[in-house]
């Protein structure tokens, strides 16, 4: 492939290096995006619980840890960004129960402190009120603090829309780019990856749990990051309507979170265990789901195991075991000059907007020219979701296009307009359809959409479907053709 | 195409769904729709290409597509209507249906009474929890039948198959009919899910190994599947420490049990039996809302499609009686589960006309009287939670009912 020249390179394209793309994008001058994985946001910004200023955030703000100044900052910019972005986002409040005095005593230390610092609208709750606002959860709470700022997103499809957004205001991006090695030549740098060699001025680094890898590919090794594995567990739709808040209860157990919240597609997610685990090993094991579904039934006695319908797991770094996940990596390198390293940990996604706008400003202090791009459109259109369109809106689109009358995935009601224009957009996997449509999230995971799924992905690509992949790579579905197995043996 | 005045409509058109409509027909109900969200009619009957359809109903041994093409040439005789590619999102309490198709848009009906068909899915990988990576390679037998028999793609070569449920053991054969290593059957219980005709044919015929007390502990790949970890488990079903293996596998298929597809009787206020995961119906297969039916597998899974066809059958007639405004029996006695049975359908009965009972127990048991109430005892040889128990009662042997719930239950001897 043809050398590639750009003036900035973002390394990865997960929620941080997507916000950092959108917001250069206000800017003139070239932009160029690679994410080694298949499609957007596979990374830690797919494996969350999808809340945003999560687990007490502003409550156990900190204001000598840089991090939590950026989840602060972020929470008046991110409803008017997903607003922008037209996605999916909702304030549900959170709701810390409190089981005995101690527990009181501790909220009230925390509430005040807070309020110290000027961050307002917590407000304790007695057992009444909290039965009438969440009449399902268990009778052992005798009361809980509310906390107004918590709210829900779905990161992945804000990842796709910060994307698409940046690339209509002329930002570059590649999937499936990996980076190989990096150079530094006077005054770029020179970066070779799986699909040619890219040269550039500037380089943002934002590659998630491999961030420390990409910044020793050039020797800037001023951090070290430790990978913290948490599971996360997803409840039917059924149960949706049972939780309306993000409920908290303070774990019994070290290393362990207890949280139960409805996500903004009307399922429950509960999360639980944080512990240290090898860097990509998103491996569930018997033993973590055993102690999720323990503690969950502490905040939500009736739930059954025949309730979960996926679990997963996902990564933190966290930059130091002891002060956990108040320290976050937003920093110029101190040995390599134009080289940004961008890694919150936890919580990456609440953190994106304050995070860009902080990186932009890195990169101008490095040097970079930012003059202002006239034409910067900050509205992005997503494309339709059928299922949440009145009925009138939904006879209009199949009038317009009857693929949206065709529906393929049952449990999501998600048509084949919508697998096709997802794939108009970029997806070209099985799971890049699940994460942009939710064709197979629901409670079958794709045990009746997937053959006809990998039919359109095929059709649309003009791939056999054999081609086709889970998520790129090495991961194809269907190694053989019917009866060649047999002639191989004759 | 004509959609007012709807006597009957039926969800699904699978072996329920197509029985049912022709007995709605056949009972007198004018104008009877079937609502089917695939292609075709006959629900997943076109991927199951080996025999043992209607051997009881047609008493003839057929494929699945020969046993649906029957019924889809009497629906197309009997004139009824079929709506393909439709999809009901939504049935409301007053039988309002929503649906959406490619041709008509979004649409909206009022049938006089609804037939719920639609059949029953499968228990994913997600709800098993089985720990490990997340590779490519990992399919519900279902969907793995899907891709072999309609689609003509083979998914791996080498494959283990998780759970001994019917489709599993099917799929089992077909792979190696199709030249893909089966290197075995785990089954986390003692005995087999399925039926004991499908360990014959379809394992033992072929000398596909079954691993009882068995159980995948781990899966591993990151890109596509390479290998599972198995392990025996005791008798708490949990994996004995020691006994782990590695089997180098690239396709891992489940076959883990079946769950009735009930999203939409929820939405039209049906109560669901929680150890059925259908609609508790009477001896009508009416449900708690009054002119919802319901038969096939969205009430109980079946180990037959006789079985699926005649129950429905039950669904299709009481819906056209409804429809027409005819009375139904409303004296009811409630039956319960008693020892050593899971579930019992239909959950009550008039106690003034024949009908026949469906049972299944929980444990697999040696020498047993299967009894109802004091009505009813008969000496089995055997009893497996593979294999349905169905009992039929005579108003004669009803009139001496006496309990409300009655009881049955499955005595004497000791547990395996």
């Amino acid at each position: 492939m043809a050398q590639m020249e750009t003036e900035v390179l973002i390394i990865g394209g997960g929620v941080l290096g997507a916000a950092v793309a959108r917001e250069l994008s206000r800017y003139k001058g070239d932009v160029l995006l690679v994410e080694k994985e298949a499609d957007f946001g596979w990374g830690s910004t797919k494996t969350n619980m999808c809340i945003v200023c999560q687990g007490g955030d502003t409550l156990e703000f900190r204001p000598e840890y840089h991090r939590s100044k950026l989840v602060w900052d972020s929470i008046p910019l991110m409803e008017p960004l997903c607003q922008e972005l037209d996605v999916p986002f909702k304030k549900v409040g959170e709701l810390a129960l409190i089981r005995n005095n101690e527990e009181l005593s501790k909220f009230q230390k925390l509430k005040s402190r807070a309020e110290k610092l000027g961050l307002t609208g917590h407000q304790f709750i007695d057992q009444d009120s909290l039965r009438q606002m969440e009449p399902n959860i268990t009778r052992e709470a005798i009361g809980a603090l509310h906390d107004p700022h918590i709210a829900i997103v779905d990161p992945v499809r804000l990842t796709i829309g910060l994307i698409e957004n940046a690339s209509q205001n002329g930002v570059k991006v590649m999937t499936e780019t990996e980076i190989l090695r990096i150079s530094r030549e006077a005054n770029q740098f020179e970066v070779e990856t799986n699909r040619g060699p890219v040269k550039c001025r500037f380089i943002v680094n934002a590659a998630g749990t491999s961030v420390d890898k990409i910044a020793r590919l050039v020797n800037s090794d001023d951090f070290v990051l430790y990978p913290i594995r948490g599971y996360v567990g997803i409840l039917d739709k059924n149960l949706g309507g049972l939780i309306k808040h993000e409920i908290h209860m303070r774990p019994d157990a070290p290393g362990q979170m207890n949280i139960l919240t409805p996500s903004v597609h009307g399922n429950l997610f509960f999360g639980t265990t944080m512990q240290p685990a090898l860097r990509g090993d998103c491996s569930v094991t018997g033993r973590i789901a055993e102690i999720g579904l323990q503690n969950v039934r502490k905040i939500f006695p009736d739930l059954s195991e025949k309730d979960i319908i996926h679990s997963f797991a996902g990564f933190l770094m966290f930059r130091n075991w002891e002060v956990g996940w108040h320290e976050c990596v937003v920093q110029a390198s101190q040995k390599v000059p134009r080289f940004i390293s961008i890694c919150i940990g936890y919580p990456g996604v609440s953190a994106a907007p304050a995070a860009a706008r902080e990186v932009t400003e890195l990169l101008r202090r490095e040097g970079l020219r930012l003059e202002t791009n006239e034409r910067f459109i900050p509205i992005r259109k997503a494309p339709p979701v059928f299922n949440e369109l009145p009925e009138e809106q939904q006879k209009k689109l199949i009038a317009k296009d009857s693929r949206y009358g065709h529906v393929v995935c049952r449990c999501e009601t998600v048509s084949e307009g919508e697998i096709v224009e997802a794939i108009r957009h970029g997806a070209t996997t099985l799971d890049g359809i699940k994460f942009r449509t939710r064709a197979g999230m629901g409670r079958c995971q794709g045990g009746f959409c997937t053959p006809r799924v990998v039919k359109i992905l095929a059709r649309e690509l003009g791939l056999s479907e054999e081609k086709i992949t889970k998520k790129g790579r090495e991961s194809r579905l269907l190694l053989y053709k019917s009866k060649d197995l047999l002639e191989a043996q004759l | 195409m004509k959609l007012s005045d709807i006597d009957v409509a039926v969800i699904g058109s699978g072996p329920a769904g197509m029985a049912a409509s022709i007995r709605a027909k056949e009972e007198g109900a004018e104008h009877v729709l079937i609502l089917e969200r695939q292609e075709q009619l006959g629900g997943l009957l076109h991927q199951c290409v080996h025999n043992g359809f209607g051997l009881f109903y047609f008493e003839q041994d057929l494929t699945g597509p020969e046993y649906g093409h029957r019924f889809a040439e009497k629906v197309k005789d009997l004139g009824i209507q079929v709506l393909l590619e439709t999809m009901v999102t939504q049935i409301s309490p007053d039988r309002q249906i929503t649906a959406v198709n490619n041709h008509e848009g979004v649409l909206r009906l009022k049938p006089k009474s609804i037939v719920l068909a639609m059949g029953c899915r499968e228990r994913s990988r997600g709800q098993l929890n089985v720990p490990g990576t997340r590779p490519a390679g990992i399919f519900t037998a279902g969907t793995a039948q899907r891709f072999v028999n309609v689609e003509g793609w083979i998914p791996g070569r080498k494959v283990v198959i998780l759970g001994s449920g019917d489709i599993g053991m099917i799929m089992a054969r077909r792979l190696t009919l199709e030249g893909v290593e089966v290197k075995a059957v785990v089954e986390i219980l003692p005995y087999i899910g399925g039926l004991t005709r499908n360990e014959v044919q379809c394992l033992h015929d072929f000398h596909i190994p079954l691993l009882l007390e068995h159980t995948v502990t781990e899966i591993h790949g990151q890109q596509r599947l390479e290998a599972v970890t198995i392990a025996r488990v005791n008798k708490d079903k949990k994996p004995v420490n020691g006994t782990e293996r590695m089997i180098e596998c690239d396709t891992l298929l489940l076959s883990v049990g079946l769950i009735p597809e009930n999203e939409l009787s929820r939405m039209a206020g049906v109560a669901l039996d929680p150890l059925t995961g259908g609609p508790v119906v009477d001896q009508w297969r009416e449900t708690n809302v009054s002119g919802i039916f319901a038969g096939g597998n969205v009430v109980h899974v079946h180990d037959l499609v006789d079985e699926v066809s005649w129950e429905a059958e039950i669904a299709g007639a009481s819906a056209a009686r409804f429809a027409k405004k005819e009375e139904t029996e409303k004296e009811k006695k409630m039956l319960k589960p008693g020892r050593n049975i899971r579930y019992v359908v239909p959950q009550s009965i008039s106690a003034q006309h024949d009908v026949t009972l469906y049972a299944r127990v929980k444990d697999m048991e040696e020498n047993v009287t299967l009894k109802v109430g004091d009505i009813f005892s008969k000496s089995l040889r055997v009893v497996k939670p593979g294999e349905m128990l169905k009992i039929d009662l005579s108003p004669s042997q009803l009139q001496q009912l006496k309990d409300d719930p009655v009881e049955l239950s499955i005595e004497g001897s000791k547990r395996r």
